[in-house]
């Protein structure tokens, strides 16, 4: 359990909140880069830590991230006419340049400098990989630029995809790291996913059910080992970076692509479930991106023309009470990101985890949540920079691997836990 | 899959898992006070945890090992164990009837003790969980550490810092 004074501590995240103040610390995904596909497209409604804004591309490239709403008299954007290096507002001309700047008061004389009294709040958008990210904090004490390897590979390598997700974003990131859910939820798809059948690590899944955990700090963030036997006295691990604040990594099996997430607030209520596969040494081949784009593996399908899964709450997941049955799937819900997600939402907006009851087996969860906690504080109180801003946090992977029974994992695949451009995954 | 468009009902998910909804869980406790038995298994694991056992607890017992044993030569009722405030506690009193096992360690020459702890832990189909104390983040001795006590908990937790004692306790409501 937690008290609820730390529950709300971590789960909310507006701008005058220490969480929300924490995640204005890092560059965090904001859209796909394929949402804005071209020079004056379309501009598109993104909430982001509980602020309205709007994101476009000016007919330069240039990419703005800005406050949704008109500085006149409060017209949303959306609706406005992306031209000419700007977001002009339809209502009555105003018109916005990719910094919030407003370029133009067509009701005023030019001379009368109006224009340049009016300033929309307006972030940093910048592309790395498939993804445009900004940074919503200090533009005095920007961090480095995004160094995640799923982003930086080359793009024949690398797939991303986001979905809304209804619940606050501190529940759905710790399903990514419980890692012991994963022999009951997820048991049915090991066999039938094409993004994760066949891997010789799957047998010792399947063999032994009770894995026991090794959660060990990192600087970034944590490492949580799950080990089950394997011949002859040896152990298979199965290794989760998690990044602060929300960025864990799947460990691989066999050849797939490997794949993790990240979880950002849209406000409390709601967050961005991103879902990302690459493969560090090889492209993806044509079967394997359309795998992806059919929802397989961690990714989902959606309702057409959104992002919002097409197994929803309104159609309560499309729940298959013949497959729980079967034992196709564990939960009658298809799909790993949706049986999760289901579960997560399930449990209301924002958990109230004053009635939880945790076990030793949650103690990656337990780890999790002190050190968001010691991190929160010390950015409050003493303005100390959290962990995972830098680059070196962000270079992690995930491993699978067979070790000897007195090998401790965190030091010996210390090389293997870190992305190296051009070297293959460690995995089994 | 079945039935694609399932009407959404006032008992479904839409309705059931939002905000409003949320206030209505029931009022009442979903658990009963567990017995935890945490054990510090040296001089260091005693400090750290010694700070803590003030704290209101819900029927928590802090009992401390201070020297190594051979576990082939010694029963459970011969392990010297202490309570907080300096008293003697018998092993196979404190492990009846408890819930979780908390091994608390800062070095790998306890192996003995925690041998005879876990022991008894299993002899009662207790779990184990291992603490390990790395507050020099020194990896080559916390991993000596980790394999004094691996053989014997289902899970571990090499720490950095001692705060996360009394986080983990409050976690699992000891
Ligand atoms: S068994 Fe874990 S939430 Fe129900
Ligand atoms: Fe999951």
């Amino acid at each position: 359990m937690l008290r609820k004074e730390v529950n709300d501590l971590l789960t909310q995240t507006g701008a005058d909140n220490p969480m929300g103040k924490m995640f204005r610390q890092y560059w965090i995904p904001a859209l796909l880069a394929r949402e804005l596909p071209e020079d004056d497209c379309e501009p598109v409604r993104v909430k982001l830590l509980g602020e309205r804004l709007i994101a476009f591309r000016d007919s330069k490239g240039r990419y703005g991230l800005i406050d949704e709403f008109c500085a006149h008299r409060g017209v949303s954007l959306w609706f406005g006419r992306n031209e000419e290096g700007g977001l002009r507002c339809p209502y009555h001309g105003w018109k916005y340049d990719v910094e919030g700047n407003c370029t133009e008061v067509p009701s005023e004389p030019e001379e009368s400098g109006f224009c340049e009294k009016i300033k929309l709040t307006a972030y940093p958008l910048i592309k790395v990989g498939d993804v445009l990210w900004t940074h919503m904090g200090d533009k005095d004490n920007r961090p480095p630029e995004p160094a995640w390897e799923f982003a930086t590979v080359p793009p024949e390598q690398t797939f991303t995809s986001k979905r809304w997700q209804e619940c606050n974003w501190l529940q759905a990131m710790e399903g990514g790291i419980d890692s012991s859910h994963v022999s009951f939820l997820h048991s049915g798809g090991l066999k039938s996913d094409p993004l994760f059948k066949g891997a010789k690590g799957n047998e010792y899944n399947h063999a032994d059910k009770k894995p026991i955990f090794e959660v060990t700090e990192a600087e970034g963030g944590l490492y949580i080992g799950a080990r089950r036997k394997a011949e002859e006295g040896r152990f298979y691990w199965r290794i989760t970076p998690w990044v602060m604040p929300s960025f864990t990594m799947v460990p691989p099996r066999g050849d797939h692509p490997m794949h993790g997430h990240f979880w950002i607030p849209i406000d409390d209520e709601n967050c961005w479930a991103w879902s990302f596969d690459f493969h560090p040494v090889r492209a993806l081949t044509d079967e394997e991106r359309q795998a992806m784009k059919d929802g397989h593996g961690v990714h989902n399908e959606y309702v057409p023309g959104t992002f919002r899964p097409l197994q929803n709450k309104d159609n309560d997941y499309m729940m298959d009470r013949e497959a729980q049955k079967r034992g196709d799937t564990y939960s009658g819900i298809k799909g790993i990101a949706m049986q999760d997600a289901s579960l997560q939402e399930s449990m209301g907006p924002i958990v109230d985890r004053t009635k939880e009851n945790l076990v030793s087996t949650d103690n990656g969860i337990i780890m999790a949540r002190h050190r968001l906690r010691k991190a929160v504080i010390a950015l409050r109180d003493n303005g100390t920079m959290p962990p995972g801003r830098s680059n070196e946090h962000q270079k992690v992977r995930s491993v699978a691997v067979v070790l000897d029974a007195d090998q401790p994992y965190a030091e010996t695949c210390k090389e293997d836990l870190k992305s190296r451009p051009g070297t293959k995954q460690t995995s089994v | 899959m079945s039935e694609s468009s399932h009407p959404t009902l006032l008992s479904s998910c839409a309705l059931a898992a939002t905000a409003k909804e949320a206030q209505f869980r029931v009022p009442y406790p979903n658990s009963r006070v567990r017995a935890s038995r945490i054990f510090a298994l040296d001089q260091r694991a005693a400090d750290a945890m010694m700070t803590i056992t003030e704290q209101p607890w819900q029927g928590a017992h802090f009992l401390t090992v201070r020297v190594n044993v051979d576990p082939d030569k010694t029963a459970a009722s011969d392990l010297p164990l202490e309570k907080p405030d300096g008293s003697p506690a018998d092993l196979a009193e404190e492990i009846e009837g408890a819930n979780v096992v908390v091994l608390i360690s800062s070095s790998d020459n306890n192996a003995g003790a925690a041998e005879v702890i876990a022991r008894e832990a299993f002899m009662r189909n207790i779990m184990s969980a291992g603490l390990v104390l790395n507050e020099d983040g020194d990896a080559m001795k916390s991993s000596a550490v980790v394999n004094t006590l691996r053989p014997f908990t289902s899970v571990l937790v090499i720490a950095t810092d001692q705060d996360f004692i009394p986080a983990m306790l409050t976690a699992l409501r000891a």
